[in-house]
């Protein structure tokens, strides 16, 4: 198992670093209320399971909708930008622009409008998710090979044909690692949302223990999220290796 | 009998190509010759249909005395660059061209593995380009090239990437790919000890602007090709050549 070997000294630092918070919290008498030691955030996140788990359901919910949505959506754009040049030339300085709203604060806003519902919590996801999957995704199309394209022209092949058969292929490394990006900012997106307001999710939850000076459940909680992130990682991780023995480089192969 | 008649390529700022007429002829392999960027590949790149965006051209193509358009089905193109794809094994990548034009993907596949023996890829069927030597990679692109149904096979470069001995075992090997499968081949090269090795006729490129200043035939057959009865042709060639340098 090649990959828990790598894991080793990952795993050893982190294992330190908990250690060393550990060590200070009881060392130091520090309160708390303050800074909860380690085994106190564990401790909070066992004994407030169950309703942790039903907030982080309506977390995982809203981050999958919107990221597949987002997914599609950014897709057919780019598809559409991809076949119509003078659009991609209007319409990328927009879209460039646009990026420099910092979109998560619009979520009041999305509350203001669309309630408490699913529904604003999942455009915030698409909003902040949709363009650098949208860009991961032309500036893939863009590294395509003119030898690969004028081999396939060459054939007789029709722009249709030169797409799916290289253009797609040579843009899915930088698409995968525009997903991971997403995948980081959908997590980050939802709790934001929530917070904003919402009946439930980890965004809420945050906000109900902070209220309650309870530190050591908001860091139960922000423990959760970054186990949430991570298995989303690990999925699109999953995903790409059933899928992609072909696409995969070099020293892979043996393996 | 391919005619390439009156081929003049202009980018937005000079004239890179001038009046270029040639003619190939089935069963034979022309040589083209010529000096880096003396504009080879354009040459090869318009008759194939894939110009560069910013090229233009003019001039005209006549198959047996019937205009073509471009690109054609009439002739395959190898380009310049190793150009197999990354993403598909050896069978498929060899299969491309056959899908390409319309033939099922299994079609294709039961087409192209009963030749991968004579290709020197027996076994690789299954395997990805980067799995493979340069040499073997070479024969893939080839087999690609050759198992579409052109007439012509337009080869850019096909060897420059391979070490000198590798060079020498792929030249006869072509030929003798070709004896098999008969063809009118373009085959461009800067090596002119491969040309007067290979060629029934060279032609000889110059740059600025890019035109063809002669056309040698090599009389000797390929079989009977010694240093010393191609050692005249040879320095006429250089000598062509270093012309064009100064
Ligand atoms: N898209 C383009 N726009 C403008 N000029 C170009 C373009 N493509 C090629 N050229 C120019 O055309 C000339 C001929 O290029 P070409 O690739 O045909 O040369 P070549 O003889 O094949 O060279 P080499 O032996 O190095 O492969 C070069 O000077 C190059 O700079
Ligand atoms: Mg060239």
């Amino acid at each position: 198992m090649p990959f828990i070997r790598h894991a080793i000294p990952t795993l050893l630092i982190a294992a330190a670093l908990l250690l060393a918070w550990q060590g200070y919290c009881r060392l130091a008498e520090v309160s708390p209320l303050v800074l909860p030691a380690p085994s106190d955030v564990l401790a909070a996140l066992w004994m407030d399971r169950a309703r942790l788990a039903l907030h982080l359901l309506a977390t995982v919910k809203v981050t999958l909708v919107g990221f597949t949505l987002s997914m599609v959506f950014a897709f057919v754009t780019s598809v559409v930008l991809h076949f119509t040049p003078w659009l991609r030339r209007g319409a990328m300085p927009l879209l460039v622009a646009s990026q420099t709203i910092p979109i998560v604060a619009l979520a009041p806003l999305m509350v203001l409008w669309f309630g408490f519902g699913l529904l604003p919590k999942v455009l915030l996801v698409i909003l902040v998710t949709f363009f650098p999957m949208l860009l991961s995704l032309l500036s893939g199309y863009g590294r395509l090979p003119a030898a690969y394209r004028d081999q396939l022209i060459s054939m007789g092949a029709g722009p249709l044909t030169v797409f799916r058969r290289a253009t797609l292929p040579v843009a899915r490394p930088l698409f995968l690692a525009g997903l991971r990006i997403s995948a980081t900012y959908a997590v980050v997106a939802t709790i934001f949302a929530e917070y904003a307001g919402a009946r439930q999710g980890l965004g809420i939850y945050i906000l109900s223990a902070k209220n309650n000076f309870r530190a050591d459940l908001v860091l139960a909680a922000v423990a959760v999220s970054a186990a949430l992130t991570l298995l989303l990682l690990g999925l699109l991780q999953l995903a790409d290796r059933l899928t992609g023995r072909r696409f995969r480089g070099g020293d892979d192969v043996a393996g | 009998m391919l005619r390439v008649e009156g081929l003049t390529i202009r980018s937005e700022d000079r004239l890179l190509v001038s009046d270029v007429s040639f003619a190939l002829e089935e069963g034979r392999i022309t040589c083209l010759i010529g000096p880096s960027g003396c504009g080879k590949s354009s040459v090869v790149k318009w008759l194939s249909g894939v110009l560069p965006d910013g090229l233009v051209a003019e001039g005209a193509t006549h198959l047996d005395d019937e205009r073509l358009s471009l690109p054609t089905p009439a002739v395959a193109y190898q380009p310049q660059q190793d150009s197999l794809f990354p993403w598909l094994t050896i069978a498929e990548n060899a299969a491309l061209g056959l899908e390409v034009r319309g033939m099922s993907r299994s079609e294709a596949r039961a087409w192209v593995l009963p030749l991968l023996e004579a290709f020197g890829l027996g076994g690789q069927a299954a395997r990805f380009p980067r799995e493979l030597s340069g040499g073997m990679r070479q024969r893939a692109a080839f087999l690609r090239t050759i198992v579409q149904p052109g007439r012509f096979l337009l080869l850019d470069e096909p060897f420059s990437a391979l070490d000198a001995v590798t060079r020498l075992g792929m030249q006869t090997w072509l030929c003798e790919r070709l004896r098999e499968t008969p063809r009118g081949v373009l085959m461009v090269t800067h090596d002119l000890y491969e040309a007067t090795q290979l060629a029934d006729r060279v032609l000889v490129m110059a740059a600025r602007p890019g035109r063809i200043v002669a056309d040698i035939p090599i009389t000797p057959p390929r079989a009977a090709r010694t240093e010393a009865n191609l050692a005249e042709i040879r320095t006429v060639l250089r000598s062509l050549l270093m012309e064009e340098m100064t």
